[in-house]
């Protein structure tokens, strides 16, 4: 039986529904502290004094900390995987509301709730930027210097720069934009904005940190834990094997959880201490941990006779928050596909990302493609109409296809845009009369479609270990973590398929760097492809060394021996094992700084679309889906089951994306920082959706395979506001679609605008 | 969380006698599904909880008398009510209001006391029972009154009932053929609280509005009956689309809205133009 391409169900289903798999979340250690955490109320300003005093007081209260006792065990406590911009706790100043400030340390979690409370703090208030435009030429300044971290090469030019909140101002020149606009037919011009959403884990980031005997081991809900012991390492001066970084499985964690996040406030806290500690966050706290950017993107372009796109030129600004996070590679590793997947001559892009005083935005399921889909796929549809043309057809006319060169240069291969775009095509019937509904009922109906398109983050490295028991039982130890994702099962699907085992009897190590081998991180969709590909490497250097072994005691090859056997021979017992190494990287060409050039930018393409019928009631700005199909390229699917709920999801979440979720702003404030009033999707909102894809190999892949996990989030918001315009006329630009806004548009258009407020 | 008293009557009299006309901090819990929320927010810290969960088993029944009246008791969840086959057969519009209001785990454990009772305009059950013409049974320590579903609130999360007075059961009158519809606009998520919500009950005859009540909610400080769109509709043909159409600008000025974070007063009033108007059109036998 293959092992690839099975629907096996997720090796982890059953310990789950049982209640038995682990969460840091539940974890508890014997002397643990909790940690409670104390918040700024301002949105910039210098801290004059911090009021421990009375919290101290409270029985049962073992410590309060401030920054300024985390810089005597860390001198120089400051992290982020892009800059070593962000304290572990505030110093000298505050630069968003809710940025942790002071902890309260207790056995009991409600002690150190109450105690927080009686903390406080003063503040000489600095101005403020919140807007990312803004941002670009404000006075307000949220950083004094720039501060790469020097991991990322294309940063090291930031290093020192003052007076700027622009954390990368990434640049693509290809061919000659302004004289192509001068020659095009057509020009257009629009703008589109975002706003600042959450990722919303059931599982709030939880780290617990354990001191050792000169060492300190760290439980985390984290998606990157060989970048958590690189950095806590380095914050600590400590070599990297005193650090333990332990994964069990997470409860969501959609990039929330990737670098460092309360990893380096857990372990100075503990080291402080001396005892364990926990930081657990509430729900609610998210609002101030980490988000997705909220944009401005400008979109021009230029058409020619025939409906051919001659120029794009694009400037993007992301709102990256007060610390930069991973922001400004979503800046650069997204920003070069924001002129979509079309076959334009002549490009430009500027994509900057800025600091400003709200909370920190870094990677959120698509790592920044939803926010350029949104805006590049409202824009070419707008065209078409403009132009009267089929939205289709005028994309087919513009598409990029395989052997053609992307905006960097990079030629395109195995990216299967047209295929998806061709079976969203024939799945709407697009090519039927459409029923538009009359006005009498005030039920209008329309349908859009939309297509995008994310390279994958490149380079980065995957290693794995594959173990052969003497029983012939396999145990693959890898620090790719499963979220919910179902790699665990995708992974022991690969060694099982080159070891020729069940996947299901394969034993899956995740998340352990004292055993496993260093993995950049589970993100960007990058693990089926990178880690896929080590641990087929891993599996096959197993399986060679079986042989040298079965050849070494005298089996002759090629034939049906059981792998106990070999071991009986070998050793004269059951006993032994055999060990298979893998690490893979992809070849990686760094683009020119000054044109975004580069023959080989990424090693795999992925492609996502959407297309919805809906209806928009007119009197109260109802839309109600009717049918949503979202349709990715899948490469060859390892488990096709866990493929559809990765497209199922990645669209539901970006539904919420685009109709209700939003962090509303009152001067830095988040004036709705709780599930009761930050509303993601509930089951009633789940339309009819079909989930499907084209298979098509990925040739670098494992078995042909690619990631799938944000596809089916590049097209869903434009392909909703497409169908909008498609029923009422009437042409959305900002995220969230909110009811209120499209009911004043009708009303508008009816010719009875509605008043601001009474 | 500071430690409170929790106390677990096996009586309502008990329960009553348990409650303090003065204390704020001293409140009746029933499945919590609110009082929990406002805890753990830090709007509401209780000295002592007067937990219902034990009085008398008859406090939960569900029942139709031989009038066709339906007695809900208080401690029956949401979902004893949506699942009542009385319910099912008499008051169909009940069921359907309940499958849109919050979610299958927490209709499992709110009360329809608790919905009645608690005083938050958001809510679902206050505009409909005001429009089904229910009232209530409230039990104190002198005694046992009705109060009208729609004169049991008094403002923002206020109602009519003393501190030490409980909600024994609901009484809804039959529909003996009147027609009636809840609708609520929600313009975030389906599961958000509403906008606005309007519950309407029409008796006709003849092809005339013979009798209507109409109640409004949820964009207003309490539940609010429309009396002047009423009288304007009664005895009108209900075919006089033109008519329903003047009702409408009369029901949104009898309305006090209020602004929110779930929309501007002109969006609520165009909300409730379009919820009231379908309703009308919309509300047959």
């Amino acid at each position: 039986v293959n092992q690839v391409g099975r629907s096996i169900p997720r090796l982890e289903a059953r310990a789950k529904v049982t209640g038995r798999a682990d969460y840091v979340h539940n974890m508890r250690v014997p002397g643990m502290l909790v940690a409670k955490i104390f918040r700024s109320t301002v949105a910039h300003g210098k801290i004059l004094s911090i009021d421990v005093s009375a919290a101290r007081e409270i029985e049962g209260v073992h410590s309060v900390v401030t920054g300024e006792d985390i810089r005597k065990i860390i001198p120089n406590p400051y992290f982020g995987p892009a800059f070593h911009d962000q304290p572990i706790l505030a110093l000298d100043k505050v630069r968003f509301v809710g940025e942790p400030v002071a902890v309260v340390l207790s056995t009991d979690p409600h002690i150190a709730e109450q105690a927080v409370q009686l903390i406080s703090a003063e503040y000489e208030e600095l101005p403020a930027v919140f807007d990312e435009v803004e941002a670009m030429t404000s006075s307000a300044i949220v950083h004094d210097e720039l501060k790469p971290a020097g991991t990322f090469a294309d940063l090291k030019h930031l290093a020192g720069r003052k007076n700027t909140n622009i954390t990368l101002d990434y640049q693509l020149r290809r061919g000659d934009v302004e004289k192509a606009f001068g020659e095009a037919d057509r020009i257009f011009e629009h703008t589109f904005k975002t706003g600042q959403v959450l990722h919303v884990p059931l599982e709030s980031h939880a780290s617990l940190a354990e001191p050792g005997h000169d060492s300190i081991t760290i439980h985390t809900s984290s998606q990157t834990p060989s970048f958590v012991r690189t950095e806590i390492a380095r914050l600590l001066g400590w070599p990297e094997n005193r650090v333990s970084v332990r994964v069990p499985f997470l409860g969501g964690g959609y990039g929330a959880k990737v670098y460092v996040k309360m990893e380096a406030l857990a372990a100075a806290l503990a080291l402080l201490a001396r005892s364990p500690v926990k930081v657990a966050l509430t729900m609610e706290e998210q609002f101030y941990t980490i988000s997705k950017h909220a944009t401005t993107f400008r979109i021009k372009s230029g058409v020619d006779k025939d409906g051919r796109i001659v120029a794009r030129a694009c400037d993007v600004y992301w709102n990256g928050g007060a610390y930069a996070d991973i922001g400004p590679r979503v800046a650069q590793k997204s920003g070069f596909t924001a002129a979509g997947p079309y076959d334009i001559e002549n490009v430009r892009i500027d994509s900057a990302e800025v600091y400003t005083n709200r909370p920190p935005a870094g990677a959120l399921r698509g790592f920044g493609i939803p926010q350029l889909v949104w805006a590049y796929e409202s824009h070419t549809d707008i065209i078409a109409r403009e132009l009267g043309l089929d939205p289709v057809e005028f994309r087919r006319k513009n598409l990029l296809r395989d052997g053609r060169p992307q905006a960097t240069g990079t030629i395109m291969k195995d990216a299967a845009v047209e295929q998806v775009l061709d079976l969203l095509v024939e799945k709407m019937n697009w090519k039927s009369r459409f029923d538009h509904g009359d006005n009498a009922s005030g039920i209008r109906r329309g349908r859009g479609i939309a297509i995008g398109f994310k390279a994958s983050i490149s380079p980065t490295t995957s290693g794995a270990i594959v173990n052969v028991s003497a029983d012939g039982s396999i145990v693959l130890y890898t620090n790719t973590i499963d979220m919910g994702q179902g790699s665990d099962t995708a992974m022991a699907q690969i060694a099982a398929e080159v070891l020729n085992v069940p996947a299901e009897t394969v034993k899956v190590v995740h998340g352990n760097t004292d055993v496993a081998p260093y993995d950049m991180g589970t993100l960007g969709s990058r693990s089926t492809f990178h880690m896929g590909n080590a641990v087929r490497v891993a599996a096959e250097d197993a399986r060679n060394r079986l042989a040298a072994l079965a050849a070494e005691v005298g089996l002759p090859a090629g034939t049906n021996y059981d792998v106990k056997e070999i071991f009986r021979k070998r050793y004269g017992m059951q006993a032994g094992n055999v060990i298979g190494t893998g690490t893979y990287v992809p070849r990686y060409t760094p683009p020119d700084p000054k044109t975004g050039q580069s023959d080989n930018v990424t090693p795999f393409w992925m492609v996502g679309g959407t297309a919805v019928e809906l209806t928009v009631d007119t009197w109260s700005g109802d839309i109600y889906i009717i049918r949503m199909v979202n349709v990715v390229d899948a490469g060859n699917p390892l488990n096709p089951k866990i493929v559809k709920t990765q497209i199922s999801g990645g669209a539901i979440m970006q539904l919420g994306f685009t109709l209700y979720e939003d962090m509303v702003f009152d001067g830095g404030q988040v004036t709705n920082a709780s599930f009761a009033d930050y509303k993601i999707p509930g089951f009633r909102d789940i339309p009819n959706m079909e989930s499907d894809w084209v298979t098509s190999s990925q040739e670098n892949g494992p078995f042909g395979a690619k990631g799938v996990g944000e596809s089916a989030t590049f097209g869903v918001s434009p392909a909703i506001a497409n169908a909008i315009h498609d029923a009422v006329g009437i042409r959305l630009t900002e995220l969230p679609i909110k009811k209120e806004t499209l009911m004043r548009a009708l009303r508008a258009a009816q010719g009875s605008p509605l008043p601001e407020d009474e | 969380m500071i430690p409170f008293d929790w106390v677990e009557p096996d009586t309502l009299q008990e329960a009553v006698a348990l409650l303090d006309p003065e204390d704020t901090s001293v409140r009746p819990i029933a499945g919590g599904t609110a009082l929990m929320l406002m805890m753990k927010a830090g709007v509401f810290t209780p000295t002592r909880l007067v937990s219902l969960a034990k009085i008398e088993k008859r406090y939960s029944e569900i029942r139709l008398d031989h009038e066709g009246v339906l007695h809900v008791g208080a401690m029956a969840t949401l979902s004893d009510l949506e699942q009542s086959p009385h319910v099912k057969e008499h008051f169909k519009v009940i069921r359907r209001a309940l499958r849109t209001l919050s979610n299958v785990r927490v209709r499992n454990v709110a009360r329809v006391g608790g919905a009645l009772a608690h005083g938050d305009p958001h809510m679902d059950l206050p505009p409909l029972f005001a429009a089904l013409g229910a009232r209530v049974v409230a039990i104190g320590p002198n005694g046992t009154r009705e109060i009208p579903v729609e004169d049991l609130y008094a403002g923002y999360y206020e109602t009519t009932l003393a501190k030490n007075e409980l909600i024994a059961e609901a009484i809804v009158p039959p529909l003996n053929g009147a027609a009636a519809a809840y609708s609520k606009a929600t313009s975030r998520s389906a599961d958000d609280w509403p906008a606005v919500n309007v519950g309407v009950r029409v008796e006709m005859e003849d092809g005339r509005f013979r009798q209507l009540r109409i109640v409004v909610s949820a964009a207003t400080e309490k539940v609010t009956r429309l009396h002047r769109t009423e009288e304007f509709l009664t005895g009108r043909k209900d075919n006089d689309r033109e008519r329903v159409h003047q009702s409408l600008a009369i029901a949104t000025s009898e309305v006090s809205f209020l602004s929110d974070a779930h929309g501007s007063v002109p969006y609520k009033k165009e909300l409730l133009r379009a919820h009231l108007g379908r309703a009308l059109i919309e509300a047959r036998p």
